[in-house]
């Protein structure tokens, strides 16, 4: 049984798109080789994948879709690389009614647009700071005072914009919310306000170069704050290698680490399936399919978007994409990536929580949520000072 | 008494900020002014500036300072090659020449940067102290950023006034026939111009990371691109001492009028912050077409 992908494998996503393609590949042999195939009724299928390189366009990616329906007879597809690309393709595969799971594409617009086959892995960007704000609530129900700082774009507003009414519900007070433009040089006019407003939380952030910024800004003019969750930059290496001790403390929301704990015993504790190989399996697999050193990142979500199908396909008993799309609105399980359940009005991922890593010590760890935890939260981070004089975020 | 307090911290920040783009600036008009060649590969030459500082830092403790010399000896090397091996056989073909050939060179320098340095985001941490004001912090660095900046433009001033060669180069700018009529060798004059400018947009490249120690990255010229374009326009083009002025005009306003946009319920001041430098450009030039220093034309 073909499951069909356009993938980048050339153009501005070619890093990314080799990921995932390592990434479902790791699913698929698992699914074949140690799990024994897809037993439906009397018949055992063997996957196998079916791509072609979408070289990170919009245009090469709706003709793959037609061609993996129509000329290839897959009924089951897995998003290409981006909200771009996905929201591209997935108006041609609904159509089809061949069902179409986001591994790579955050945005919660392409689940705002009535498809009936479009679901998704992979947390949606609204969900993004969410956890980061559970995690502040349970550790420290008097830290009320929440700033928001964010880059003037698509995504982290969406995120944003989710974050600041999530984090009202909880009872949190918003003392100051800004945004500042793309391609930004200096933040102290905002960052100026920001320590006026002495707030105990700050989140916020958008891409690589604006992160390093505002948290190297904060540290320049002495803003402590107890905790502070920025997008993207931080879950990078060279978020600590350009800031050094600056960094100790500083938290992240990422969709998938190694080291997550997710395990058959969590998944017991919640009462719901475990499905799939173990982390320490997955990472085995993914070595041996990407040659060794090589270590997956959040691409583990084209491994689960792949898992979700074959768990889809063998509690539903049957290939038939509009039976599996039904089956899918009651599942609800967990793998090496984390929970996976839909809504099943929009196909939008409700099951899967972000992680929030913490820089300790020099190390990526994860803190939350409990469930995926390898590390305590460290909480309030140390103050500019004393991580200048040396001291780490470390137990 | 609040917004007096960030009025200031954003004026002195501005300040700061607009002595880096000044320099940042120079180069291009300076290179305009004598060869009247538009280099667009600009920011690529910043980047250069910034690699240089990170890497004599990370590699060899080097404090950026001490590097903005060395990032002067490589630009004015590298223009030296640029000018003899590209330009030198292009000073009389048509501007769009010259335009596709800084283009190149532009794109050139910054791929292979990435295939020597990669895509990564990178940054330093020069933990030199700060003065506190009371109202905010300035770090040392960013002080030692303007103070060089500022050095820099006055040493390049009294050459220019003060020394033979210097007379030369203005000769060049005003009247080529003429200067040549007069035993200048305006090749060598091009020459030294076009590794001057070079040599100046890299060393501030160094600056720019006195001022910003992080998010360097290989693409990261162009956001400089845009607004020393911008500046230099508004200083008149073919003068880098109205480049440099007008860079410190541009940071003020960038960053000082924030605090009164604040004012303005229900705006974001910072996205208003760039519109409103820009539409003083226009304003400048619809009263004074050629800048700020362009004198009459």
């Amino acid at each position: 049984m073909y499951i069909g992908a356009p993938i980048s494998l050339s153009g501005k996503f070619s890093k990314e798109g080799q990921m995932s393609l390592w990434g479902m590949q790791v699913a698929v042999k698992w699914v074949n080789q140690k799990h024994g195939g897809l037993k439906v009724g009397n018949t055992v299928y063997k996957l196998e994948l079916k791509y072609y390189d979408d070289e990170s366009k919009k245009e090469t990616v709706q003709s793959l879709i037609e061609r993996l329906v129509t000329v290839d007879k897959v009924n089951f597809i897995l998003a290409p690389y981006s909200s771009g690309l996905t929201l591209a393709a997935a108006p041609i595969a609904d159509k089809y009614g061949a069902l179409f799971n986001s591994h790579g594409g955050a945005s919660d617009y392409i689940f705002e647009q009535g498809y009936k086959y479009v679901v998704q892995t992979l947390s949606p960007a609204s969900k993004y700071q969410v956890g980061f704000l559970d995690m502040i609530k349970a550790l420290d129900p008097n830290a009320k005072r929440l700033a928001l700082v964010y880059e003037d774009a698509e995504f982290s507003r969406t995120v944003h914009r989710a974050a600041k009414e999530y984090a009202e519900k909880l009872g949190f007070e918003i003392v100051y919310e800004k945004t500042y433009p793309k391609g930004v040089n200096d933040l102290s006019p905002i960052l100026n306000e920001l320590k006026a407003a002495n707030p105990d939380v700050v989140v916020g952030g958008g891409h690589f170069a604006d992160g390093q910024l505002l948290v190297s800004q904060m540290a320049e003019l002495g803003i402590n704050v107890k905790a502070a969750s920025i997008l993207v930059a931080p879950a990078l290496p060279a978020f600590y290698d350009a800031l050094g001790t600056k960094a100790e403390g500083i938290c992240a929301p990422a969709q998938w680490e190694v080291g997550v704990s997710y395990s058959p015993e969590a998944a017991k504790k919640l009462g719901i399936d475990w499905y799939g190989p173990t982390q320490d399996e997955f990472i085995a697999l993914f070595e041996e399919v990407a040659g060794k050193g090589t270590h997956p990142s959040y691409h583990a979500a084209e491994a689960a978007a792949v898992l979700a199908y074959a768990k889809a396909i063998e509690t539903a008993q049957s290939t038939n994409p509009e039976k599996v799309r039904e089956t899918m609105n009651k599942l609800d399980f967990m793998t090496f990536f984390g929970r996976w359940k839909i809504d099943p009005e929009t196909g939008k991922q409700i099951g899967h929580e972000m992680i929030i890593m913490q820089w300790q010590g020099g190390k990526k760890v994860i803190v939350w949520p409990p469930e995926a935890a390898n590390a305590k939260p460290y909480y309030p981070m140390p103050t500019w000072e004393e991580k200048a004089a040396g001291k780490l975020a470390t137990h | 008494m609040v917004f007096f307090d960030q009025l200031a911290a954003n004026l002195i920040y501005g300040a700061i900020l607009g002595a880096v783009y000044g320099l940042a600036t120079m180069g291009l008009s300076l290179i305009f002014g004598v060869l009247r060649i538009v280099n667009v590969g600009h920011g690529a030459f910043i980047m250069l500036g910034a690699f240089t500082a990170f890497w004599m830092f990370v590699l060899y403790g080097v404090p950026p300072l001490a590097s903005i010399s060395l990032a002067l000896v490589i630009g004015l090397a590298l223009g030296f090659v640029i000018f003899y091996a590209i330009f030198k056989r292009l000073l009389d073909a048509p501007e769009l020449s010259t335009l596709l050939a800084t283009f190149g060179i532009g794109l050139l320098i910054e791929e292979l940067a990435k295939q020597l340095w990669g895509p990564d985001y990178v940054g330093y941490s020069w933990n030199i102290g700060a003065i506190e004001l009371g109202f905010t912090t300035i770090p040392l660095t960013k002080l030692y950023a303007f103070g060089s900046s500022v050095v820099i433009a006055a040493l390049l001033y009294i050459w220019f006034q003060k020394t033979k060669l210097g007379a030369a180069v203005r000769a060049v700018v005003e009247d080529r026939d003429g200067a040549m009529v007069c035993g200048i060798n305006v090749n060598q004059i091009y020459a030294l111009s076009f590794a001057l400018g070079i040599g100046l947009t890299v060393a501030s490249g160094v600056l720019v990371t006195l001022f910003v120690p992080v998010g360097i990255n290989v693409y990261m010229g162009g956001e400089y691109t845009l607004k020393a374009f911008v500046i230099a326009v508004l200083g008149g083009l073919t003068s880098p001492w109205g480049a440099f002025y007008a860079g410190f005009i541009f940071g003020l306003i960038e960053n000082g009028s924030y605090t009164i946009l604040g004012l303005i319920p229900g705006v974001e001041p910072f996205s208003l912050t760039r519109f409103l430098a820009f539409m003083l450009l226009l304003v400048i030039l619809l009263i004074k077409p050629t800048g700020l220093l362009g004198g009459e034309k």
